[in-house]
């Protein structure tokens, strides 16, 4: 696929994040399609942080490590990432950073360029993007105006002023020889968007009507209590920000009891701490939506670094046994839909829903057309008919499927009783043998019900006679590396499981069959999902693909690890 | 039918003496003199012998984990900021498992009345030491008696931002059932501390032990002053204060959302169609 590829890299706080919104936002107004990864360190200051920039005339699922442009911010980037640099591409920086580098494609920005008011490592970022978009061929009043635009409201006016200096200055520095504009055309599209995977989560949230929301701050999980947050006072959501993941879950249990649809938010150490509430919503069977970005564990783990380790957790969270969903959106797209679809789970199905991601993923960004309004439906699920007087509700009452209608108490005359105790129908505790074994019983045939109402794998490519199973993030570089490897006589199918639990061993089963080899190519050691699917569906899954590094899955990695893992075995 | 009948639920089963029917006889009589109707609160409890009153009680109930019943509460004062909520539980509960959501369901100045049935003593477990039992204790795994300092609630819930605190004893009803009406309709944070005894584990803290050492607060003490409560409630030795220790007017949780202004969250989320996420797609544009 024809694409430019550009790494800003630098410090922590030398503004890459706002080189990357200016730069993001002004492809995506000229038509182009976009994807961002972060890649940081969990420090405030310093150290060394990129991200890179991706953009072409086509949608793109996932990043690519070879880059056509290195904006380096600091003399330590240059070293770092010139590696990863074309032999074409070239290598933008300041003076006061050039260091002992000397290397053919470095170009480099004279101090004597741009105002004197614009001097300084603070406008690198506005600096070098200007560069790049000379480079690039683009007008420099378009990067003025994204300045304009994002930055007008945040920075004092003088500042403004020597930034939009800079970028005019600077876009007449770039040599004839050196401007290359893209061989792609753009395919611009009105209302496209440019938007984290969580931010597309929030959205889904939103669509799906969250009242309440509440969450403990942890990477990568944050941005969506900010996001809710902030829009929380227009959209009529309460948020709060609890003073531990314990209490966010609890907190959201007691919304959910009454009333609202609600979510919490977290990554793997605080879905640890909520282990013992998951619970509770299993056995008070209270709908609730429990969002895990994955990051690099155990504990602390890398805390700025992507894995998909929590699948099993999650799937077995929380002592005894209990009905609960684990969903997981492939891309930014699927993000929002499945965000919005997780709470009609819940509540049609009155369990604890994992809606999960990776942090990579969760982090990164990419174009995307508007959601569409009309593809979300919300359905709160059975309720009860209310009475003609007050009285004791059978909150539990034994049905066929395992879901019981449901009341709101203080909405209702029905006066609703929910105990985190083995209880009675109308939620009194009891341990009474054969009660134990029909409530039990009741809760966890929910278990078929969902299975059976959860759409199976997608076969993506199929026919080929090897499978590659994926989940999450990294469908897009495994979608993204085919057509290269086909040139090597390497080519499989992928098998992209969204509804991860519980799962239907007759629909996996149909879905796998015919193929000669089944791997898994996961972000984690053990190959979760291959491990969940032999074990609940009996499937024969040959060999696991595993990376366990914390950094986000490249069509270049995909394609590394599938080369020397079938290679030779087609 | 009396008043206190119509809240008449599942028949206790505490042991013969336990102060937890006296704050059981109290706490129907504080919703009689209220005029509230089980349709028109909700009950939130955790874990212990003091949490098992909520089934005592005709209402709605949501019983939790041990220590975690203020969070839930917040979930609920969250999606319904009109309905009245109480809590009970005991000091193992509120203030050891659940000690960091007490601490800042009180910051919070959260809408809710929370009665502590305070024994001094784990119950339910069989005798081991709680957070508020005294020095030198001594129980099966404190053979050496219990160290460190007892928790004070009053001065925990003073230093943490409640905004009604008070302290009774169960043995004596009137007052119990009195500083449980001005709880439940104080708006904010309200603590009752209840001073009860556990006939079977706790053979220190015994009804005439409390009895002899509870003392209302006499009209000299000014609930207002905050200087006042810490005051009273630090000099404590052989006389405990009973009464009103502090009252102030802050404003609850609940005030500081525009979301929980007029119609509860709970009754406009059938008004919550997808299209109100549109407006949000701007900013990613």
């Amino acid at each position: 696929m024809k694409h430019i590829n550009i790494v800003i890299a630098g410090a922590a706080g030398q503004g890459i994040q706002s080189a990357g919104e200016i730069l993001g936002k002004t492809l995506l107004r000229l038509g182009y399609h976009v994807f961002i990864t972060h890649d940081y360190q969990s420090r405030v200051r310093g150290g060394h942080n990129f991200m890179t920039l991706r953009f072409s005339g086509e949608p793109l699922a996932a990043s690519v490590r070879s880059s056509d442009y290195l904006l380096a911010l600091n003399e330590e980037s240059i070293g770092l990432r010139l590696g990863g640099l074309g032999a074409k591409g070239l290598a933008f920086c300041l003076e006061g950073d050039k260091g002992n580098h000397a290397d053919a494609r470095l170009r480099v920005l004279p101090d004597s360029i741009g105002p004197a008011s614009a001097r300084g490592a603070k406008f690198a970022a506005v600096k070098l993007s200007a560069m790049l978009f000379a480079s690039l061929g683009f007008p420099p009043e378009i990067l003025a105006g994204s300045v304009k635009k994002i930055f007008g409201e945040r920075l004092k006016p003088e500042i403004l002023q020597a930034n939009l200096e800079a970028v005019a200055a600077v876009a007449s520095f770039i040599e004839p020889i050196d401007i290359r504009p893209p061989s792609f055309a753009p395919a611009p599209s009105a209302g496209r968007m440019l938007i984290s995977a969580n931010d597309a989560i929030a959205l889904g949230m939103v669509a799906a009507g969250i009242g309440v929301y509440a969450g403990y701050p942890i990477t990568p999980s944050t941005s969506i209590l900010n996001l809710l947050g902030t829009e929380g006072p227009s959209l009529g959501i309460a948020v709060e920000q609890t003073e531990d993941e314990i209490a966010a879950l609890n907190l959201a249990i007691g919304a959910s009891y009454a009333g609202a649809r609600a979510a919490c938010g977290s990554s793997g150490a605080g879905l640890s701490l909520m282990a013992e509430a998951i619970g509770l919503a299993g056995i008070t069977e209270t709908p609730v939506v429990i969002y895990d970005g994955q990051r690099s564990g155990p504990a602390v783990g890398m805390a700025t670094r992507t894995e998909q380790a929590d699948l099993l957790s999650l799937v077995h969270s929380s002592h005894g046994e209990f009905p609960r969903a684990v969903i997981c959106p492939v891309d930014h797209e699927d993000s929002f839909y499945l965000a919005a679809e997780a709470f009609n789970v819940a509540d049609a199905w009155q369990v604890p829903v994992f809606l999960i991601n990776d942090l990579g993923q969760a982090n990164s960004e990419s174009t995307l057309e508007e959601f569409d309004i009309s593809r979300v439906r919300i359905d709160r699920g059975l309720m009860a008919p209310e009475p003609a007087e007050s009285a004791p509700f059978a909150r539990y009452a034994v049905t066929e499927s395992g879901v019981s209608p449901r009341a709101v108490p203080a909405m209702s005359k029905w006066l609703v009783s929910c105990d985190s105790h083995e209880h009675d129908e109308y939620g009194h505790l009891t341990d009474n043998p054969a009660n134990r074994v029909r409530q039990h019983s009741k809760r966890m045939r929910k278990l078929d019900g969902m299975a059976a109402s959860f759409p199976g794998p997608e076969i993506i490519n199929p026919g080929r006679p090897v499978c590659v199973i994926a989940w999450g993030s990294t469908v897009g570089p495994l979608l993204e590396a085919a057509p290269t490897l086909k040139e090597k006589g390497i080519e499989y199918s992928i098998a992209v499981f969204r509804y991860l639990y519980p799962l239907d061993p007759v629909k996996v089963g149909q879905a796998l069959k015919g193929f000669e080899r089944i791997y898994s190519l996961e972000q984690n050691y053990t190959g979760q999902l291959g491990k969940l699917l032999r074990m609940e569906c009996g499937a024969a899954i040959q060999g696991h693909i595993g990376k366990y590094d914390g950094r986000i899955l490249t069509v270049e990695d995909a394609a590394g690890l599938l080369e020397s893992a079938l290679g030779g075995k087609l | 039918m009396t008043c206190a009948e119509t809240f008449d639920f599942h028949e206790p089963q505490w042991c013969p003496g336990c102060g937890n029917f006296d704050i059981l006889v109290c706490f129907k009589e504080a919703l009689c003199g209220l005029g509230l109707k089980p349709q028109e609160f909700i009950m939130v409890t955790g874990i212990g012998q003091a949490s098992k009153l909520g089934f005592s009680v005709k209402c709605n109930l949501f019983d939790g984990l041990h220590g975690r019943a203020l969070p839930v509460a917040t979930g609920i004062n969250m999606a319904n900021h009109k309905v009245k909520l109480i809590s009970v539980s005991g000091d193992g509960d509120y203030y050891g498992e659940g000690g960091n959501h007490f601490i800042h369901a009180a910051r919070r100045n959260l809408n809710i009345a929370v009665f502590a049935g305070d024994n001094r003593v784990y119950g339910l477990t069989k005798g081991q030491a709680s957070p508020t039992s005294s020095p030198g204790f001594v129980t099966p795994i404190h053979p050496e008696g219990v160290g460190g300092k007892p928790i004070s609630p009053v001065l925990l819930a003073l230093a943490s931002g409640a905004t009604f605190v008070a302290r009774a004893f169960s043995g004596n009803k009137e007052e119990l059932s009195g500083l449980m009406r001005q709880a439940i309709e104080h708006k904010g944070f309200a603590l009752v501390d209840i001073m009860s005894p556990c006939i079977t584990f706790n053979k220190t803290n015994t009804f005439g032990w409390f009895k002899n050492r509870a003392k209302p607060v006499g009209p000299g003490h000014d609930p207002s002053s905050f200087e006042a409560a810490i005051k009273l409630a630090s000099a404590e030795q052989d006389s405990i204060a009973t009464g009103v220790i502090y009252k102030a007017c802050r404003p609850a949780f609940d005030a500081r959302f525009s979301a929980l202004k007029g119609e509860t969250i709970a009754a406009r989320t059938a008004d919550f169609v997808p299209g109100r996420v549109r407006p949000l797609f701007e900013r990613f544009k």
